[in-house]
């Protein structure tokens, strides 16, 4: 091989292409389907004569009408969401129960049985442990759920039609239409919903709905809106509607952040991102029967499980910090009290308190314990009675008991909102993070990714505190 | 926290997004002002003259010390200490009052307006930027670009004959294509012809030529010519421009006996339960998009169909090849139809 | 073309069931490596699973299979390594799939190249099977999905078609299993070396790119006298591909 004979060819590549001129590709890509249209013809034979039923074609005229389109549409979406949630709330108790009231004890006394130190069992048992044993007992059963009912939708055909109804809305939001199902994918798990951006093949839409999916509120965050509505909203109406109106919350927070994908979308579209190119198209393949077993099978473990094992793998160490942040003491504080005093101030701007952003900070990985901590600290800090030692998580029976220690603790209505909206505005965590750094391979934009829902969480808070105050 | 009260604590904020807002703001804010202004060296203004030079040569015009001040944005000390600098280098000389390009003068220009061109292509191509945006884009660019950098870039884009606007894009040795054809208020009626070239200066024009969805390559025929307006049709639509707009679009008329088909149409006006044939995609569709539908198969000859309307009215799914893919309306506007 | 190309019939005969082992993930030690290309939707990861007994999923979704899958089969003591690469519509663009389709295909060099089409869409299929009968000489047309043709009426006349290709084709419907025993026999055999194919190459192309095309393949045969894609890298450098250009230059496409 002779290098200047290589430049020589590559030199007489450019010399033709130029004289070629720039229709080079449309000419080779018209010839090859030219080529493709001789070989049909000779070979493919289709019966017109029998008239056939066009099953999907009739689907398709139903699930895309103008009457039928978008109630079908909400009606499945919404029968997935409500049967995750309300599913996963018996498997979730059972699984608490299980992990967290008797497995707890029995490793407990087990090392104090082999004589253990306390350091030891504490670092291990009540910090390691109980994270991730509330992280599984959290997010296991609403995963189980919700990816199976949506990977059934997916392979019988049915999500692209959405994409398809939906994209108008989409487009003028400077996205694609493919989104709507990467969000619905948020509303079980963010690190999924950015896994599946990979459907949308335009470089500029597909970022816009990585960076934006953390505004879909997941299933580590939707048991923290229920009980903060539950106990503080529905507590502020007669209680015949206080249910009705605490669900009313909830939803509003999650369309809220809906609002927030969409404009969100739009400003990025219109400023960092609208140098990336930007393309579209959407085929909507033939309907098929999915597999039902298999399918429920391979969703187990293609995005269950594995989503499972990395919440797994950094909650793990978060249970260690917080345990040893709760019992390392510097002086006479131990370095959870020290943080929480020192962030109380700029708790209060925003209308949260010191507890809270801790909680956030320590909880990264994991948004399931973050109820858990703020009452473990709630305790610490105030020194009621309750509660299982430091640096111990735990949760409460009664939402009423919860409410008294968030209370004691200082809360207030405003301080209820403005955790509902700081749990839908804040970074997404560690889980998804990895997965944005794993799916745009570019620190810049998970950097951005992370930093811009915070800093918009910060300035909303923050603005609802001080008008709170003004006028309330 | 001792003398918080929201009321201050709002004002603090306001104050300070106001002034982030001034610094960052895009194109005006001060941080942009400053960092461009810092950054117009010397060279940038040498380079600029060369290139006002050399269009200035290329349309036939004659240059001295006035016009240039005026077109260009600078101080005119400065100008003018560039200028002296360049008579030293021997990049021009003055034949009494009018400024030439020298022969290494014309190469550095040609150079400057490689990069400028193939910038353009390379924007236009390879990222989503709008085409307003292009030429300022390119005009930063073209100061930044070595030679190596310039050449890998046109190996990248497969080297390029023109630009966007249809302006021949000079090699690496100087070469520069032909831009065929004259200008339109020039043709006659029923002349046809295709559109070779569109000028993006000045600004104001241009955005209106865009605004007309008119695009290099479409083929035209004229329908109507007189002082007042040019009337002209053009992939199935009708054009009415003033001549001074008109004046901005190069047109090579077509000298043999080509069909120009009567009914094309653009496949957004397709109905359902009609079917039609594709006659191409329009050159406005360009780069990786335009790839897309070739790959997907929206080639010459292609039938297709509609297959679904859009309850919100876009995109409709076309049936071809077989497939049904959804397509915008502003992509279905570039593919051109004949309806069966 | 007149080569003698075996159409399916006349191999499915020769099948022998009990030298085939499905080995799932483990796939140390292969005898050959087998790259699986196809469009998306084409049930390609059906073939996938039916080769190498995983259970990969399948969405219903163009574009799924975006990180690559692996997996492999044994048939008569030889290891094939199948390789399921992702569903793309053309090699020719610059998206992440193409990309990595088609660097695996030149670069990975697979023993074989199973290209899976569906049969009722066969003629937006060519499309990609064409570009790539011009990267590769060793492969074989999976015409899967011949049960839903057979509900939409479509005949397909599978001896021309691989005349016409030059490649084998053997029609199968990978849900339920048919015409796999097949496919493993095919894939072996020009493994083997037992079938040589004779691709087809792009003819419809205008004049002034033909001369170029051709003065291009013959300097690149010059400098590379038994390169098979000569005329694919010839399109490739008059696109100006960065990335098949500095392969040129360190060699790396012999």
């Amino acid at each position: 091989m002779n290098q200047k004979n290589i430049d020589n060819i590559i030199e007489l590549s450019n010399e033709l292409r130029w004289q070629i001129g720039d229709d080079f590709h449309d000419n080779l890509t018209e010839g090859i389907y030219a080529d493709a249209a001789d070989i049909v013809k000779d070979t493919v034979q289709v019966d017109h004569s029998k008239k056939r039923f066009r099953l999907d074609s009739k689907i398709d005229k139903i699930v895309t009408s103008k009457t039928f389109g978008f109630p079908i549409m909400f009606l499945i979406l919404g029968t997935v969401l409500w049967l995750t949630i309300v599913g996963a709330n018996y498997p979730s108790s059972l699984l608490a129960n299980l992990l967290l009231d008797n497995i707890h004890p029995l490793l407990k006394s087990g090392a104090a049985s082999i004589g253990m130190p306390w350091w030891l069992d504490g670092f291990l048992i009540d910090g390691v442990y109980l994270a991730v044993a509330w992280v599984i007992a959290v997010m296991l059963p609403p995963m189980a759920i919700f990816f199976p009912m949506f990977t059934l939708l997916e392979d019988f055909g049915y999500l692209p039609r959405v994409a398809f109804n939906l994209d108008s809305l989409f487009k003028k939001s400077g996205a694609h239409g493919k989104q709507a199902l990467t969000m619905s994918m948020g509303f079980g798990c963010n690190a999924a919903g950015v896994v599946a951006t990979r459907i949308i093949d335009s470089p500029r839409e597909r970022l816009i709905a990585i960076i934006t999916n953390n505004f879909s509120l997941c299933n580590g965050r939707w048991p923290t809106q229920i009980l903060i509505a539950t106990i503080f909203i529905g507590a502020v109406v007669p209680s015949s509607i206080s249910s009705f109106v605490s669900l009313l919350a909830v939803i509003g927070i999650a369309v809220l952040g809906m609002a927030f994908m969409f404009t969100v979308s739009w400003a990025l579209s219109k400023t960092v991102l609208k140098g990336e190119v930007s393309t579209f198209n959407l085929e909507l393949p033939p309907y098929r029967p999915p597999r039902f077993w298999k399918t429920i099978y391979t969703s187990l473990i293609d995005r269950t499980l594995i989503v499972l094992w990395r919440a797994i793998v950094f909650a793990a160490p978060a249970g260690a910090v917080i345990w040893l942040i709760s019992n390392i003491y510097i002086g006479n504080e131990s370095i959870a009290s020290w943080a929480i005093s020192s962030m109380d101030g700029f708790g209060f701007l925003l209308g949260l308190n010191g507890v809270i952003l801790l909680a956030y900070i320590v909880a990264i990985p994991a948004n399931e314990i973050v109820i858990p901590t703020i009452l473990m600290l709630t305790v610490m800090v105030t020194g009621i009675s309750g509660g299982e030692g430091a640096g111990v998580m735990f949760e409460l029976d009664s939402m009423n008991a919860t409410g008294d220690v968030l209370r004691a603790g200082g809360w207030t209505l405003l301080t209820a909102i403005n955790l509902m909206l700081f749990s839908l505005l804040h970074n997404p965590c560690s889980t998804t993070i990895y997965t944005i750094y794993k799916e745009t391979k570019s620190a810049k934009w998970t950097i951005f990714a992370s930093i811009m829902p915070v800093i918009l969480g910060f300035v909303v808070t923050f603005l609802v505190a001080q008008f709170w105050r003004l006028f309330i | 926290m001792n003398n918080y009260n929201p009321i201050s604590a709002l004002i603090i904020f306001f104050v300070i997004v106001a002034l982030l807002f001034v610094f960052f703001r895009p194109i005006k804010g001060w941080f942009w002002i400053l960092r461009k202004n810092f950054k117009n060296n010397e060279k940038t203004i040498i380079e600029d003259i060369l290139k006002q030079l050399y269009h200035f040569e290329n349309s036939g015009n004659k240059v001295d010390m006035k016009t240039l001040v005026q077109v260009l944005d600078y101080k005119n000390t400065r100008i003018v200490e560039a200028i002296n600098k360049m008579t030293i280098n021997d990049l021009i000389y003055f034949e009494s009052d009018i400024l030439k390009l020298s022969e290494t003068g014309r190469e550095y220009a040609l150079r400057i307006v490689r990069v400028h061109r193939l910038w353009e292509r390379y924007l236009a191509d390879k990222t989503g930027f709008h085409k307003t945006e292009w030429h300022d884009r390119a005009e930063m660019m073209e100061h930044k670009l070595n030679h190596d950098e310039t050449n890998t870039l046109a190996a990248h884009l497969g080297n390029p004959k023109f630009d966007p606007h249809g302006d021949p894009i000079p090699t690496k040795t100087g070469k520069v294509a032909q831009v065929n054809g004259v200008e339109l208020p020039l043709l006659q009626v029923n002349t046809i012809g295709r559109i070779t070239h569109i000028e993006d200066e000045p600004e104001v024009i241009y955005k209106q030529i865009l605004a007309e969805n008119i695009h290099i390559g479409s083929l035209i025929r004229v329908i109507e010519n007189n002082n007042t307006r040019i009337t002209f049709q053009s992939e199935g639509e009708e054009f009415k421009l003033a001549p001074i707009v008109a004046a901005n679009l190069t047109v090579s008329p077509i000298e043999k006996e080509v069909v120009i088909e009567d009914n094309i149409a653009r496949l957004s006006s397709l109905d359902e339960e009609e079917t039609a044939k594709i006659i191409g995609i329009s050159k406005e569709s360009r780069g990786e998009s335009r790839r897309r539908l070739l790959d997907l198969g929206f080639v010459k000859g292609a039938k297709i169909s509609i297959d679904l309307m859009n309850p919100l009215g876009e995109p409709h799914a076309y049936l071809i090849k077989g497939t049904s893919i959804a397509l915008r309306k502003d992509q279905a506007a570039k593919i051109l139809i004949k309806k069966d | 073309m007149e080569t003698k190309v075996k159409s399916a019939c006349d191999t499915c005969a020769h099948f022998n069931a009990d030298g085939l082992k499905k080995l799932g993930i483990h796939t140390d030690n292969f005898d050959f490596v087998v790259a699986l290309a196809g469009n998306p939707n084409t049930g390609k990861s059906t073939v996938f699973n039916a080769l190498t007994g995983l259970r990969q999923h399948t969405g219903n979704w163009p574009g799924k299979t975006v990180t690559r899958a692996e997996g492999g089969f044994e048939y008569n003591t030889q290891k094939f390594k199948l390789v399921d690469l992702p569903g793309t519509y053309s090699l020719l663009s610059t998206s992440e799939d193409e990309e990595a389709a088609r660097d695996f295909i030149l670069f990975g060099k697979p023993n074989v190249t199973v290209i899976v089409v569906d049969a009722n869409r066969l003629e937006r299929n060519l499309n990609l099977v064409l570009q790539i009968l011009e990267i590769t000489d060793k492969a074989v047309l999976c015409l899967n999905l011949m049960d839903e043709a057979k509900r939409n009426n479509i005949s397909i006349d599978e001896r021309t078609l691989a005349r016409d290709l030059g490649i084998p084709v053997v029609p199968t419907s990978a849900r339920f299993n048919q015409g796999i025993p097949e496919l493993i026999q095919t894939i072996s055999e020009i493994a083997n070396g037992t079938i040589i194919c004779k691709p087809h190459r792009i003819k419809n192309v205008p004049d002034n790119i033909e001369k170029a095309v051709k003065t291009l393949a013959a300097e690149i045969e010059k400098e590379f006298p038994n390169i098979p894609n000569s005329r694919w890298i010839a399109f490739r450098l008059l696109e100006g591909d960065t990335q098949i250009i500095n392969a040129l230059k360190a060699g790396e496409l012999v």
